[in-house]
């Protein structure tokens, strides 16, 4: 309100002064103002640069104020996705339990398949559950953050996905500065930024035809680390690109191969939660390459 | 009555119906004699007049809750083996479920079979007349001492530079001696989450605490390797004063 009546002072104030004297019937003389032309072009300029300067003012003070609106609604919204899941899924449990001791119940020594098929299906239900649930836990809790020496991990990672029966994962090549200095280290936590990586490169492999290739590359970009993983696969559709990274997402990747849909969620979560961003380039029937930006100092 | 099962006596506490009616004859097949109080309030009355060797305790009832029935139970000086159904699953709260003097917890949904392991393994542990580890401050085992509170190892009177992860993991170890803890278990246990291959972690935090407690894993005097499954704490634990 205050702002509001600042601009309108100085009306107010003439307003009053006027009805003062006319009022009082003060000395009224016809003042006369005269400039000769160029005086008055400087004048009008000088008029509507002071405008134009108020009214820049206040668009981006309006602009900003709008950032903060959103920025506060879309948390908001995050935080009521994630208490409606942790809801969701403290609903599932019980039931999820109960027909897990039935099925055992039911079995009581006897091998029945249809039973087997049930309780597969169990399992899948209270893994996605589950899996959505850590997701949105993932999001709030803490950090054990220490130094995290990337080379270090990227090459514990590949030596692990190297032993994958897949051609294109035994082929797996890794390549890491050394000059002018090698990656520094992040601060961040480590377990969880192995899950992130591994999960990209679970998920380049699983899809890598025998003959395809799939390079890890990482280098430092001023105050972060950029890592690559790349892949000469078949590659994401065009449409399916910007929905990549969403809760249960599946595009339209064959049924075939297995997946919770989760997995790039959690890739982008855990980059998130270090103050990083997770960017995906594909072509498709060329490849793809997903970078995370992981900063260095927090 | 039912005393002639020799498994021992359970206390199942749960207002969910749907699970009660289904556990307790589950458990009763296992072998086990089984009680059923629907909210904590009933289970402290029933435990009054009848004690049972274990307790199987929901965490969310209404009207008294596992926590707080647990709570009242030890705060009465009744050490009866508890495991706790939880619901939950951040590290923080799990810890506190320990802390609070639970033997063991499991977090629903879980494998009916999972329950029995834990019911026997507890059992097991309970049954010497050695104080139960949960509610120790400090354990030890040989030349090796963790200070619970103080989040301190320290091997023949020497500090041992662990990370608070590592010390965790021990911890779990060790109030577990004996059992056969798979990665799946430590994970859920230890980290608070367990998606697929995250397993690794385990192996990397089993390797740091081998290589600083000098335990060979040829050879091992604590921690033993279970191939293809897990680990399990060898060496035998008793409560430090």
């Amino acid at each position: 309100m205050k702002k509001l009546l600042l601009p309108v002072l100085p009306l107010a104030l003439g307003l009053t002064l006027a009805l003062i004297w006319r009022l009082e019937r003060w000395p009224d003389p016809i003042l006369y103002l005269r400039a000769d032309l160029a005086t008055w072009l400087l004048l009008l300029g000088l008029a509507l640069s002071l405008g134009a300067a108020l009214s820049v003012g206040a668009w981006a003070l309006a602009g900003r104020r709008w950032a903060q609106v959103l920025a506060r609604a879309r948390q908001d919204e995050a935080e009521e996705h994630r208490r409606f899941i942790r809801r969701l899924d403290h609903e599932l449990k019980n039931p999820l339990t109960a027909i897990r001791i039935a099925l055992a119940n039911a079995v009581a020594g006897k091998d029945d398949p249809i039973i087997g098929s049930v309780r597969s299906q169990v399992d899948r239900i209270a893994r996605v559950s589950a899996d959505l649930r850590k997701l949105a836990d993932l999001e709030a809790q803490a950090l054990e953050v220490e130094p995290v020496d990337l080379a270090e991990l990227l090459t514990e990672l590949v030596e692990m996905v190297r032993r994958r029966p897949e051609p294109a994962a035994q082929r797996l090549q890794l390549a890491l500065p050394r000059a002018p200095w090698p990656l520094p280290p992040i601060a961040g936590d480590r377990d969880l930024l192995f899950l992130a990586l591994h999960n990209l490169l679970d998920n380049a492999c699983k899809f890598a035809r025998p003959e395809d290739t799939i390079e890890v590359r990482a280098i430092e970009d001023s105050a972060a680390v950029l890592i690559d993983v790349a892949d000469t696969g078949p590659g994401v559709p065009e449409e399916d690109l910007p929905h990549l990274g969403e809760e249960l997402y599946r595009g339209s990747a064959p049924r075939s191969v297995e997946g919770s849909g989760l997995g790039l969620a959690l890739v982008r979560a855990i980059v998130a939660r270090h103050g990083g961003a997770m960017a995906i380039r594909s072509r498709q029937g060329r490849g793809t390459v997903v970078t995370l930006r992981l900063p260095v100092t927090r | 009555m039912e005393r002639a099962k020799s498994g021992g006596n359970i206390l199942l506490v749960d207002d969910d119906e749907a699970i009660t009616a289904n556990l307790a004859p589950f458990l009763e097949r296992a072998g086990f004699a089984v009680a059923v109080a629907a909210d904590g309030e009933a289970a402290l009355e029933r435990i009054a007049s009848a004690q049972p060797d274990l307790i199987v305790l929901d965490v969310l009832m209404p009207r008294l809750d596992g926590r707080e029935t647990l709570r009242r139970l030890r705060h009465a000086g009744n050490r009866t083996p508890v495991i706790l159904l939880t619901q939950v699953g951040s590290p923080v709260e799990r810890a506190i479920a320990l802390d609070e003097g639970a033997d063991d917890y499991l977090k629903k949904p879980f494998e009916p079979y999972e329950l029995v392991a834990r019911i026997r393994a507890v059992l097991r542990r309970s049954q010497g007349d050695a104080p139960s580890l949960a509610g120790a401050a400090r354990l030890r085992c040989g030349k090796l001492e963790l200070d619970r509170q103080a989040r301190r190892v320290t091997l023949d009177g020497q500090e041992v530079p662990l990370t608070a992860k590592a010390i965790s993991v021990l911890e779990y170890l060790m109030l577990h001696p004996d059992e056969a803890l798979s990665r799946e278990r430590l994970l859920d246990a230890v980290w608070g989450w367990d998606y697929p291959a995250a397993t690794r972690a385990v192996d990397s935090r089993m390797a740091e605490l081998r290589r600083l407690l000098h335990d060979d894993a040829a050879n091992p005097q604590f921690i033993e390797t279970l191939v293809g499954y897990g680990y399990r704490f060898i060496g035998r634990v008793g409560v430090a004063l």
